[in-house]
């Protein structure tokens, strides 16, 4: 099979180097012989609906909710999701596949492909390394960066990604992030897939199922370095 | 104590302060000058800077070669020193220390920190501001590009200065909108990596002309000057000062000023290590990395990364960049953060490997053909060592 990545809109949600998690998800699954495609969907071009993995970046608010929009009309994310694709949202794409959150216009509903609601307070903004023990899987501890206003909080039955060790995270019940079905939602930068392999393959299993080990061990470095600078283990 | 009494002492105990710092090897003391003067009279900013001819230089890249260069010039044409941020202090206390060297002379030419332009602004209350660019730095701590360009929105709603800035640059000519006076340089032909919307209306800026318009109408105001597009960023700010130093009134011939952008130089020094010497880029975000890129010519390259307070405690732009220029290259990577930048040239197909140290970086070096780039510390770090002094302190995370 050839896997389908499809990165949208990088121009408005690449503020954070986000676009990297393509390239380590490229990177890792061609190591292990599988073919990958890379499709970029620049704003108000068609977004495919037959894709494997779709990304969302971090963005500043004006052009996060430009993106909302163009998603919201054109459909195909929506699309993908409920027939089964593997998603992965950071920051502001993590807020605008919830279910709501705030604008300058006031409340508004995002793409639902969570259940989330992002609200923005008067907290200081959320700068600095996130510390995450993941709540499910055989996952090591997490590492990112955060930079974020808002907050959000996960519906009853929403699986978050993991439990702030440290940091803010989604700022409510010391969760973070999102793991729904094949959905990923997360505040990580740094990229959140290159520091954190094993989430890599993680959500590459999501779209190939399983695949052999593959080590590569500036991959790990970095992430045990990471690890071993913020919480001494 | 009367007012001008109060100043001059502050002025006069604060040069001991910095003059005792930088005997100690502690620093080069600007910064501790700065800080006593405001300590002792906290009106110091504004009593220093008035009756007086003051051109401020802020941006993301080149603030502070541009403003020596901007001070060349003046002090050429004045034929007395002019009061300069010779080290690169931009933020209030070095700023101070700055304008209370040559305290009596006619002109200043003033580096400032994006963030602090407001105040420093209003304090001053200068002739002349130069907007050199703006992109993406220290995010941590800056919040968002749009940002900064909103702040510089609000802080120059006013007749009283004259701005000059780059108008291909989509955060400037929303920096200016509400300007009573801009020179606007155009040099054309150039997408802004960061500008995908308008920082007015947060539309989708339209490049398809390979200049930008909007919806909203930024970026429909002509030029006042039309520059050769083929200027890389060092020179481009060259064209902005060139403009700024008229707008002070000191004029400057074609050529005098072709000799100053042509020598113009980047943040290039030499460092010594391993016996080898290395000219070094500074560089501290994505596109003055791109720059830096675009120079390296030798065979071996080092990379030094840290993530310390001033360089941004984020390193994940590290992704944004294309290093492909470094294919087939020898690159060694170090700093606190080598790793990081290591990992990010792994995955784009790039050999490297890493070495604890920039010394035992140059060492690895297969030849003497030795060129490095490193981030704002660790530059810091490699000058304050040539100087022998104390170098910046670690405490990264």
């Amino acid at each position: 099979m050839k896997l389908s990545i499809i990165r949208l809109y990088h121009d408005l949600l690449g503020t954070y180097g986000d676009q990297g998690n393509a390239e380590v998800l490229i990177h890792r699954a061609r190591a292990r012989g599988i073919e990958v495609e890379l499709v970029e969907v620049s704003p108000n071009q068609a977004i495919p609906r037959s894709g494997d993995i779709y990304l969302l970046g971090g963005g500043e608010d004006g052009p996060q909710i430009a993106a909302l929009e163009m998603l919201r009309a054109d459909g195909g994310l929506n699309y993908a999701a409920a027939g089964g694709a593997t998603v992965l949202a950071v920051c502001a794409g993590f807020q605008i596949i919830g279910s709501s959150l705030d604008s300058v216009e006031g409340k508004i509903s995002g793409l639902g492909l969570v259940d989330a609601d992002t609200v923005y307070t008067n907290a200081p903004r959320s700068v600095g390394e996130l510390v995450v023990q993941p709540t499910r899987g055989d996952l090591p501890i997490l590492t990112g960066f955060e930079n974020h206003q808002g907050l959000t909080q996960l519906g009853p039955d929403m699986p978050a990604l993991g439990s702030v060790l440290s940091g803010t995270g989604n700022g409510f019940n010391k969760s973070e992030g999102v793991w729904h079905g094949n959905v990923f939602g997360t505040y990580m930068h740094g990229p959140a897939l290159a520091r954190n392999p094993e989430l890599a393959d993680t959500v590459l299993q999501c779209a190939v199922g399983p695949m052999r080990p593959f080590t590569d061990s500036l991959a790990q470095e970095l992430a045990a370095e990471r690890r071993h600078t913020l919480t001494g283990n | 104590m009367t007012n001008s009494l109060r100043l001059e002492l502050a002025c006069a105990i604060g040069q001991v302060a910095g003059g005792v710092s930088r005997a100690l090897k502690r620093g080069r003391g600007d910064t501790l000058t700065g800080r006593v003067i405001l300590a002792l009279d906290k009106n110091a900013l504004s009593k220093l800077a008035s009756q007086r001819d003051l051109v401020l230089v802020s941006g993301t890249n080149g603030k502070t070669t541009s403003t020596a260069n901007l001070a060349k010039i003046l002090e050429q044409y004045a034929h007395e020193g002019v009061s300069t941020s010779g080290s690169g202090a931009n933020m209030p206390a070095g700023i101070v220390a700055a304008l209370a060297s040559k305290p009596r002379n006619r002109f200043a030419a003033i580096e400032v920190d994006e963030m602090y332009l407001p105040q420093i602004f209003r304090q001053t209350k200068p002739k002349v501001v130069v907007l050199l660019n703006l992109s993406r730095d220290q995010l941590h701590r800056t919040g968002e590009v749009r940002k900064v360009s909103q702040l510089w929105n609000d802080t120059f709603a006013t007749d009283d200065v004259s701005l000059v800035i780059d108008r291909d640059d989509p955060f400037l000519e929303y920096s200016a909108a509400q300007a009573g006076h801009v020179i606007r340089i155009g040099f054309g032909g150039r997408k802004h990596p960061d500008a995908a919307t308008c920082p007015k209306c947060a539309a989708i800026l339209d490049w398809s002309t390979g200049d930008y318009s909007c919806v909203c109408g930024l970026g429909t105001k002509l030029p006042d000057v039309r520059a050769d597009k083929r200027l890389r960023g060092p020179q481009r700010n060259s064209t902005l000062v060139i403009e700024a130093a008229r707008l002070m009134g000191a004029e400057i011939n074609a050529q005098e000023a072709q000799e100053l952008i042509s020598q113009s130089p980047d943040r290039i020094t030499e460092f010594e290590a391993a016996n080898r010497k290395i000219p070094t880029h500074l560089a501290k975000n994505p596109e003055s990395w791109r720059e830096a890129l675009a120079q390296i010519t030798k065979q071996s390259v080092i990379l030094s990364v840290n993530a310390r307070g001033i360089d941004g405690r984020d390193t994940s732009w590290l992704w944004d960049i294309d290093y492909s220029s470094l294919q087939g290259k020898q690159v060694v990577c170090t700093g606190d953060r080598k790793l990081d930048v290591a990992y990010r040239l792994s995955v784009q197909g790039i050999d490297v490997v890493l070495a604890n140290d920039f010394e035992s970086a140059a060492a690895t070096c297969a030849t003497s053909q030795i060129q490095a780039i490193a981030s704002y510390t660790a530059f810091q770090d490699l000058a304050a060592q040539a100087l022998g002094i104390a170098a910046t302190q670690g405490g990264h995370v």
